[in-house]
């Protein structure tokens, strides 16, 4: 009986299980849902969401109020089918208040399927093989580092062969009748040696005095090197999510340095004209689960904390009070020095990298080089002038080659190193 | 015995010697419980020892140095929305208007971040495109924080409604507006809707002298002067290129005395020492008494040979006698090409003046076209003191204009009016006031004015309110019951004075022409009646007259440090005023000036007795040039209610003599109290050196330069050498990319001081106070050295057969009537410069440019450098002026609204360090960074220094000399060309030209 019952459970489940399945099968397009996430983020996700109403309404469920055909016409070029008068068509438009959905006559049956097959199944979850895991555990390979033991090691053998030695010395002397000394003593007669030695002290002394002039002049050229530095932000930031994996140019939040001598900071303003549409709430857990129930992530919140942006009705706060965000400043120079971003960038023509190092891979940022003179001055010795295609160069290019015998002429050598050019 | 001598310390020792003794070896005899000590019980229960105390101080004392270690955090913070017309780092320019009663110039507002931070002119301009010192200055104007925070209403601050409301019912149908001139067509609509009763007073009076145009075309205002017309200039007590009426004229006379055949010839004739008259070719000394009959002498002379009616005046003293009729025939020989000019705030002085105009037929006096900048009356003003003090006036509204202090009148009468006063801050009107109304700083303000006729300007604010306050003429509007806002106002304004330009294109420009010439009522100037003309006599005794400062001017600015730390330019005094008396008087009244031991300059004060009013203790300097028996005190001095830096600094001229009036007769008792000068120049004369060199005008014609612009040269066996070629150091490499040279035309020099309040402004200079000055501790970096000739010359010398030493000592006095000359003296950025071959840590550098840098973080405070520069314009910080309390009344940086005004591109400098002019080299770089990044090569005239951008008159040129097409590379080989002592050889990047008088 316990096996048939079990077994009847089992078999209702099934049947259950498959009377859905093909329910949805028969539901669906054939497209395939992968392709259309991938096209639905190109295409579509700046006006829509899936669950969500954004400049367009959300599309889950989509595939069931219009028919296929229908929405084939309406993707390609929804003006055209109004125009057509068709009615639903029309009241979808001033649902929405007449903002005009953009055509994609470009996109293939398949693609539109793809996409309408992507609304159906939505975000599959990804069940990692080997079922139920909590949490992904990170194999950390890391090259271990043994010179420790072998030191360890060799100091030991040393030990040893000390003692075999005074072993055998203290046999020596038993066999040639004397006592046998112990080798506390020899050291004791040695250090007593050593340290009524003039010449030994001295040495010992300048030895000593000088390694710790040069320990505390490296030291103290230190102070106020602020290499590394990586303050925590108010914002959890990552130039590696922003410029590494979404590719988004330096150049577009940090705008100024090729005009001004601050790279600038983006205003909240720039944050927005993405994260508008991009709240973070489509963002998933290792297990698949949206990580904030839809909501929108709290480090983007903070954003529209700053600003006063309404997420729930899509649109600014009137009257706001903002609220500037506070970033720590990593990248600090001293008063007395002035430096220029678009000098470097713009007209020295330098990668962001060359100063800033790896930023497309730092979750969080920090100061990559030393940004000491000394630092400045190196570069300034090793890099060359950009002459080419630069007009103000025009005359001095020629002169100067002459003058260096076609030598590379550094930035140094155009006055690059002259106090007054950073100092006044 | 002498060994067992016993003293007693007290009568206590013989009367008790056991208690003495127990005393003597306990000296703390009450035992004190250290609870008892520490005053709590519950103290001695904690388990906290001393020891711990110690531990814990120990920890903190480390800990506290530890985290010191910590580089601070900085915060960024970038705009939430930003402007799109704004990024950070990169400066925008607004242009406006600066008008304050006094002064108008149409500007350029730099501003960085939103932050205004310079004032520049407006190149492009058709009136009054160039700014004078006090516009300069008048940006710190706005970062003051004594400027009134909100509305105040019986001394304490209250909401604009109330404030308003409380205003508006003190106002009856007999109260009346009192304001400075006012110029602004949107004030005067506003002003028209209010409906009260107007009058319009002016700190500096031109009254006298509208009224006489007032009479002749109906309209108020003062002649304009064009003097490219005019070859030959008389003026009579006219500072016109200081204080003269609302024009502007810097740029025109330099641009008339180009030295030349036709170079225009200026004859002054003045009590004081003025800017004008430093200038002139020939300057006659005349009391302020004498004024009128010297205009009524040329014009007899005039009129007979015209052969017109005279006018019937007093003698003139035999020792001007001859000159005024020199001048007069010299006028009849220019004729149309002559030019009369009178600052005389006295209507028969201007008709005298006008019809001599007149009789010449003029080309350069134009009463066709009149300047509306100081036209207020004086005649009004008596008239509502008059109702005043009858009672039919009982409630007064000011705006912008401190009555109260410059007339003494008024004060008096204060009591019997409520006051209603808008104004900037609780000046000695404001304090006064029922009601007092924040007036924005035209900054912050929207403004519009026609200053001359066909010209219309707005001013457009650049900066959001700092504090609760208004433009003007959205506070009258308020007042009349309206509740436009000023921009409304003013585009209503802008609409209805017939501009051409679109809003857009007139913010844009900041002025505009107007087609109708809007006030314009005539055509053709009418002939100037002289029927009723009484020419008065001149003073027999002492005669008191007033006179503005170039930095004070009006007053407007006057807790503006910048106004007292300008030195005067003629006596080279800041933070004061003071009598200035001629060396004859000074003896006659007992007072002398003498320099001190520490190098500092002691005068005597005097009393001043002005119509049974009489001022105290008031500093006396004994000025060259100053005509005997006439005595003269700045203006806008002795503010009480101005600020932290403006307060009880001078004393008050107008205390003893009203705006209106232009002299009175004075008696003067010299007193016992010294007085200390800010001095920044002890040496008045040459000495016989060719540090200006000054030549005549047929000199310059003869063209013999080697003779009068003489280099000097060295014997060698090559013969005599230059000192470029006699050269013991390598050459520098100029030939490739730039080299920045400067050309100083001391012909073109007013030494009006435009150029070292913008380079102060430009390069952060900090300002150091009066106790620091007179110890010669200025700061500026541009300094504008002032030469009086001396009567003892080389040749007289020799004429006369008189002794060396004795030579140099009359050397040293200036003469009694000398001839004026101004040297702007910067770092002369020299090629082989000796500051650079002293200094032991190589903080000053040659660049491959030409100039001679200066790395503040390598200075360690030696001072060898700037002892061994020849020119002595190496400034060293003594102190932290920003952040030391000796400062805190003078340096605007100590506060955080005056730090708004620095300029972020140059260091702040800290103390221990050298600073000198850089020759603007963040302007050099940031000209240089922008054609880079366009890709193009620099043109001439692209940028050029904060000193050079200020000179209204075109003194100062800056460029590339290996550019062959730029204007300095020209200069440069000008015959004019020298160097500042040139025969030192250090081989200066800075040239002078030579100066040329239009004398025989």
């Amino acid at each position: 009986m316990y096996t048939t019952s079990k077994f009847r459970k089992l078999s209702t489940l099934l049947a259950v299980f498959i009377f859905l399945f093909s329910a949805s099968t028969l539901q669906a397009f054939e497209g395939d849902a992968k392709n259309g996430k991938k096209l639905f983020k190109s295409n579509c996700a700046s006006c829509h969401k899936l669950d969500k109403k954004l400049v367009g309404p959300a599309l889950t469920g989509v595939t069931d109020k219009y028919s296929e055909e229908w929405l084939k016409k309406w993707i390609r070029n929804n003006a055209e089918l109004r125009a057509s008068g068709d009615e639903d068509a029309i009241a979808i438009f001033e649902e929405y208040n007449g903002s005009v959905m953009s055509a994609f006559p470009t996109l293939s049956d398949q693609d539109i399927f793809d996409i309408l097959q992507y609304t159906i199944e939505g975000d599959v979850k990804q069940v990692p093989p080997g079922g139920d895991l909590t949490g992904v555990t990170t194999v950390v390979v890391e090259s271990k580092d043994y010179s420790k033991q072998i030191t360890l090691g060799l100091g030991l053998l040393l030990f040893v062969m000390v003692m075999l030695l005074a072993r055998m010395k203290n046999t020596l002397r038993l066999v040639q009748g004397e006592d046998p000394v112990s080798i506390l003593d020899e050291a004791g007669w040695f250090w007593g040696r050593l340290i009524n030695n003039k010449g030994f002290v001295t040495v010992a002394t300048i030895v000593v005095t000088v390694l710790f002039l040069n320990q505390a002049y490296w030291w103290m050229s230190g102070i106020g090197v602020e290499q590394n530095y990586q303050p925590e932000q108010p914002i959890a930031f990552s130039h590696a999510l922003h410029a590494g994996e979404n590719q988004v140019d330096c150049n577009y939040c940090h705008s100024s340095a090729r005009h001004s001598k601050h790279s600038g900071i983006p205003s909240a303003n720039v944050c927005m004209n993405c994260h508008m549409y991009v709240d973070g709430s489509e963002i998933t857990d290792a297990s698949g689960n949206l990580k904030y129930d839809g909501e929108s992530s709290p480090e983007i919140a903070k954003i529209y904390a700053a600003i006063g942006w309404d997420g729930e009705n899509r649109e600014y706060i009137e009257d706001y009070e903002e609220r500037p965000i506070k970033w720590v400043r990593i990248h600090n120079l001293p008063d007395l020095v002035y430096f220029n971003h678009s000098q470097h960038v713009n007209v020295g023509k330098l990668e962001c990298q060359e100063c800033h190092g790896p930023v497309e891979t730092m979750e969080e940022m920090y100061q990559y080089s030393e940004l000491t003179m000394g630092w400045c001055i190196n570069c300034h010795r090793e890099t060359e002038v950009q002459f080419e295609k630069n007009g103000y160069y025009q005359d001095f290019h020629e002169e100067l080659t002459e003058k260096y015998h076609g030598e590379k002429i550094t930035a140094a050598k155009i006055g690059g190193l002259e106090c007054g050019k950073c100092h006044y | 015995m002498t060994e067992n001598n016993k003293y007693w310390r007290g009568i206590e020792d013989q009367s008790n010697p056991e208690l003495s003794e127990k005393l003597a070896q306990n000296e703390f005899s009450n035992e004190i419980s250290q609870a008892d000590f520490l005053g709590n019980d519950e103290l001695a229960e904690s388990s906290t020892s001393r020891r711990d105390f110690l531990k814990f101080m120990g920890f903190s004392t480390a800990a506290a140095t530890l985290a010191a270690c910590e580089a601070p955090i900085v915060e960024s913070i970038p705009y939430v929305v930003k402007p799109d017309s704004l990024t950070p780092g990169i400066a925008n320019y607004y242009a406006s208007s600066f008008y304050d009663g006094y002064d108008f110039a149409s500007v350029l507002v730099k501003t960085r971040e939103g932050r205004p931070i310079k004032i520049e002119p407006n190149n492009d301009a058709i009136f009054n495109g160039a700014t004078n010192a006090r516009v300069q200055a008048s940006v710190l104007s706005l970062y003051d924080g004594a400027r009134m925070h909100s509305p105040m209403m019986d001394g304490a601050a209250t909401s604009w409604k109330e404030a308003i409301t409380k205003a508006q019912s003190l106002l009856t149908e007999n109260s009346v507006l009192l304001t400075r001139t006012v110029i602004s067509p949107a004030l005067k609509s506003a002003i028209a809707k209010l409906g009260l009763r107007h009058v319009s007073v002016d700190a500096v009076s031109q009254s006298n002298r509208a009224d006489v145009y007032e009479a002749l075309t109906g309209v108020r205002g003062l002649p304009t002067v064009e003097l490219a017309k005019a070859r030959l200039v008389f003026a009579v007590g006219a500072d016109f290129l200081g204080d003269w009426g609302g024009e502007n004229l810097n740029s025109a006379y330099a641009a008339a005395r180009k030295p030349g055949s036709d170079m225009l010839r200026h004859i002054q004739a003045e009590s004081g020492l003025s800017l004008s008259g430093a200038n002139a070719d020939v300057r006659i000394k005349a009391k302020v008494s004498e004024y009128e009959s010297v205009l009524a002498h040329v014009y007899n002379k005039v009129a007979n040979a015209v052969g017109v009616a005279t006018v019937s005046a007093p003698a003139l003293r035999e020792d001007i006698k001859l000159s005024v009729e020199g001048v007069a025939n010299e006028l009849i020989a220019a004729g149309s090409g002559s030019l009369v000019l009178n600052g005389l705030n006295s209507a028969t002085a201007e008709k005298l003046a006008a019809k001599t105009n007149e009789l010449l037929a003029s080309e350069a006096f134009n009463t066709s076209r009149l300047d509306f900048t100081a036209s207020g009356s004086d005649t009004d003003f008596a008239a509502l003191l008059e109702d005043i003090k009858s009672g039919d006036v009982t409630s007064v509204v000011t705006l912008d204009t401190n009555v109260l202090h410059f007339s003494s009148a008024m004060a008096s009468l204060a009591e019997k009016v409520s006051l209603v006063s808008i104004a900037d801050r609780l000046d000695e009107t404001a304090s006064k006031a029922a009601v007092a109304l924040p007036m924005s700083h035209y900054l912050e303000a929207w403004t519009d004015a026609i200053p001359v006729d066909g010209v219309y300007a707005v001013g457009q604010p650049t900066i959001s309110p700092l504090f609760d306050s208004k433009s003007a003429v959205e506070i009258v509007n308020g007042l009349a019951g309206g509740s436009e806002n000023a921009i409304d106002l003013i585009k209503a304004s802008a609409s209805t004075t017939g501009n051409a330009k679109a809003w857009n294109a007139l913010l844009h420009d900041g002025f505009a022409t107007t087609d109708k010439m809007v006030e314009m009522l005539y055509e053709v100037a009418p002939s100037v009646d002289l029927s009723d003309v009484k020419v008065s006599a001149p003073l027999k005794g002492l005669e008191f007259y007033t006179y503005t400062k170039a930095g004070m001017g009006a007053g407007s600015n006057a807790n503006n440090p910048w106004t007292y730390e300008l030195p005067d330019p003629v006596t080279r005094l800041s933070w004061d005023n003071y009598v200035v008396m001629s060396a004859a008087d000074a003896v006659a009244y007992g007072v002398e000036v003498k320099a001190q031991s520490n190098g500092s300059m002691n005068g005597n004060t005097i009393n001043i007795t002005v119509d049974g009013t009489t001022l105290e203790n008031v500093p006396v300097w004994i000025q060259p040039g100053q005509t005997q028996g006439s005595i003269g005190l700045a203006v806008g001095f002795g503010r009480t209610e101005a600020g932290k830096v403006g307060n009880n600094v001078g004393v008050n001229a107008n205390s003893l003599l009203a705006p209106a009036v232009s002299y009175a007769e004075a008696t003067v008792v010299a007193t016992e109290v010294e007085h200390g000068f800010a001095s920044v120049q002890l040496a008045h004369t040459m000495m016989g050196r060719k540090i200006v060199n000054e030549i005549n005008l047929p000199t310059f014609l003869s063209g013999n330069a080697k003779e009068w612009n003489e280099k000097p040269t060295f014997e060698s066996y090559k013969g005599p050498l230059t000192s470029f070629e006699a050269n013991l150091w390598d050459d520098q490499d100029h030939e490739t990319s730039h080299m920045w040279n400067m050309s100083i035309d001391l012909n073109s020099c007013t030494g009006c001081g435009a150029c070292v309040v913008a380079c102060s402004l430009e390069n952060n200079v900090p300002v150091v106070g009066k106790d620091e000055v007179r110890r010669h501790r200025d700061m500026h970096w541009l300094r504008i050295d002032r030469y009086y000739s001396s009567d003892m010359t080389k040749e007289v010398a020799e004429e006369e057969g008189v002794g060396a030493i004795e030579k140099y000592a009359k050397m040293e006095v200036p003469s009694e009537s000398p001839s004026v000359v101004f040297q702007p003296v910067m770092c002369q950025h020299c090629n082989h410069a000796p500051c650079e071959t002293v200094c032991p840590v190589g903080a000053t550098v040659h660049s491959r440019e030409g100039l001679n840098h200066m790395a503040y973080n390598r200075c360690i405070g030696t001072r060898y450098c700037a002892n061994n520069c020849p020119y002595k314009v190496r400034r060293f910080n003594w102190f932290n002026y920003q952040v030391n309390d000796k400062f805190t009344d003078v340096n605007p940086s100590q506060d955080d609204y005056g730090r708004m005004v620095l300029n972020p591109d140059v260091t702040v400098r800290a103390r221990g360090v050298i600073e000198k002019c850089s020759l603007c080299i963040q302007r050099i770089q940031l000209g240089k960074l922008e054609a880079k990044k366009d890709g193009r090569q620099l043109t001439d005239g692209e940028f050029t220094t904060a000193c050079a951008q200020a000179c209204g008159s075109g003194a100062i040129v800056f460029g590339d000399v290996n550019n062959p097409k730029s204007e300095v590379s020209h200069l440069k080989q000008e015959e004019r060309a020298y160097h500042l002592l040139e025969e030192v050889g250090t081989q200066p990047s800075i040239f002078y030209q030579t100066k040329v008088r239009n004398r025989a």
